[in-house]
């Protein structure tokens, strides 16, 4: 029953174009792009060493947030949710599935990223593997937690606008092009305090090899916490 | 009181035709609401073990949300509902694997594929039935690598039938199965609904064209805004309405006439 749905949320994401562009495509042009040009102000780190922290958790935001939330969305509006709950399938194996169908996703675009970046001179010092899963398994909560709450509410077309709002709002605020300390101090304080800059900054002191801001884990796990409580107990599983 | 309404009591209280037969589904004094609008309205009725149950009654009658409620798809504001001896929402799993169901629109992913999504349907209730038979048995084994989207009202409506199918049901709740349906298809749909009665199914079909349910019926049940206006067999129905030209929306007529002046005094 899992392995059947699970291959269902893969096929069915792995035939929309538009999510590999989204998945795969975005992340490694603007790696590439910013880190062959010199247009971006990155904190006297080299080009490559600034951007690929925070094109990963660009990645993981992608995936977890916009791809989940918008195929969840439209399974909603077409009955897809309402149908397979007559089924024996029940909720808590459609969510694993989900999960494990986010994380495989995730996987390769790691790797893809990784290699891209690594072709273009990415030299991290050392990765602490340990602080580097938790880091992103976090991240991957917070965005699903958000991704669901607004699938599980708005109308399919709407979710599809607020998504991708929501993930270049999350993107110029989320120190993964721009440094936090460029923005102007109106809405620094505000960047600061955003998942996406949480998890950009976690990746870039991990590969760094600098130590981990307890404080920046612990607001990303409050966010990843109260992201999935709201998306548990706001979610309407059919209009 | 005049004769026809008395003839109109009887009707609502015969309820008593073969007793071999079990009750597959029990409904006690359902209500449902949506805020304010109350959608059904104290309903009980009982559905039996092969036999056809067919929902009829106006849009917006309570037809399908007393479907939903019945199926686990929607709770209910109050009453009971038993299915195979289960509370629809405490043993949703146990009860979901022996019913199967067509909501009113299919519930599948546009992209989908007709062969793979009746093999993922097999897979979820994983009993021995298969996809190539399924697909058979409602004529679309020619349209295996369709996706949803390309398939016509008809096909996705037979496509939705055998959906319901692979779960081998004990009840299958049928929500609207002819409508966009051409005239083959119907004979088609009638006859697989037919045949899961003979094989001991309950089914409750749900539907607002009344020469379709008087094809099918062995059990008629009424429902106008949300109410139960008639429970009974379609023979005790005709029975009841000798003087009517004996089709079921001669019947509907006349009972709706009654209901609806009783209502007014």
């Amino acid at each position: 029953m899992f392995g059947s749905q699970l291959r269902q949320e893969l096929t069915v994401m792995a035939r929309n174009g538009e999510q590999l562009l989204l998945l795969i495509g975005i992340p490694v042009l603007l790696l590439v792009f910013f880190s062959q040009t010199n247009v971006l102000p990155t904190d006297g780190l080299a080009n490559i060493d600034f951007l690929m922290p925070g094109i990963l958790s660009l990645a993981i935001m992608s995936t977890a947030m916009v791809s989940l939330g918008i195929a969840t969305g439209f399974e909603r509006s077409y009955g897809v949710l309402k149908r397979l709950g007559t089924t024996p399938l029940g909720t808590k194996r459609l969510v694993a599935a989900k999960v494990v169908a986010t994380c495989c996703i995730e996987i390769t675009q790691l790797l893809a990223l990784v290699a891209v970046g690594l072709i273009l001179g990415w030299n991290p010092s050392s990765i602490n593997l340990p602080s580097l899963l938790l880091a992103l398994v976090l991240g991957t909560s917070c965005f699903a937690g958000l991704g669901l709450i607004m699938a599980g509410r708005l109308r399919a077309e709407i979710n599809l606008a607020a998504q991708n709002g929501l993930y270049l709002v999350l993107l110029l605020l989320g120190g993964i092009l721009i440094p936090n300390s460029e923005l102007p101090k109106s809405i620094a304080w505000l960047a600061e305090v955003l998942p996406s800059s949480l998890l950009s900054e976690l990746l870039r002191n991990i590969f760094g090899n600098n130590e981990l801001k307890i404080s920046d884990l612990a607001s990303l796990a409050i966010w990843a916490i109260g992201a999935c409580l709201i998306a548990v107990f706001s979610f309407k599983w059919s209009d | 009181m005049s004769a026809k309404s008395c003839e109109l009591r009887t009707v609502m209280v015969m309820n008593n035709s073969d007793p071999s037969r079990q009750d597959a589904l029990s409904v006690r004094n359902l209500v449902v609401d949506y805020g304010d609008l109350r959608a059904v309205n104290d309903v009980s009725f009982d559905a039996k073990a092969g036999e056809v149950t067919v929902v009829i009654g106006p849009n917006g009658a309570g037809k399908t949300s007393t479907m939903e409620v019945c199926s686990g798809v929607r709770s209910a504001s109050s009453g009971t509902v038993t299915a195979l001896g289960l509370d629809p929402k405490k043993n949703r799993l146990e009860l979901n694997s022996q019913i199967g169901v067509m909501l009113q629109d299919g519930g599948v992913y546009p992209g989908s594929r007709v062969l793979e999504i009746t093999e993922h349907y097999c897979n979820l209730y994983g009993n021995r039935t298969t996809a190539k038979d399924l697909l058979t048995a409602v004529d679309l084994n020619g349209r295996q690598k369709s996706t949803w989207r390309k398939l016509s009202g008809g096909e996705k409506q037979r496509l939705s039938l055998a959906l319901a199918l692979a779960a081998k049901p004990k009840i299958a709740f049928l929500d609207e199965p002819t409508s966009g349906v051409d005239i083959f298809g119907r004979d088609l749909i009638r006859g697989i609904v037919r045949q899961l009665a003979e094989d001991g199914c309950a089914v409750i079909l749900a539907t607002h064209e009344l020469d379709e349910a008087q094809r099918v019926a062995d059990h008629v049940l009424m429902f106008e805004h949300g109410t139960l206006i008639a429970n009974a067999s379609l023979s005790e129905l005709r029975d009841s309405h000798r003087g009517a030209s004996q089709s079921l929306e001669d019947i509907f007529r006349s009972i709706s006439g009654k209901s609806q002046q009783s209502r007014r005094l």
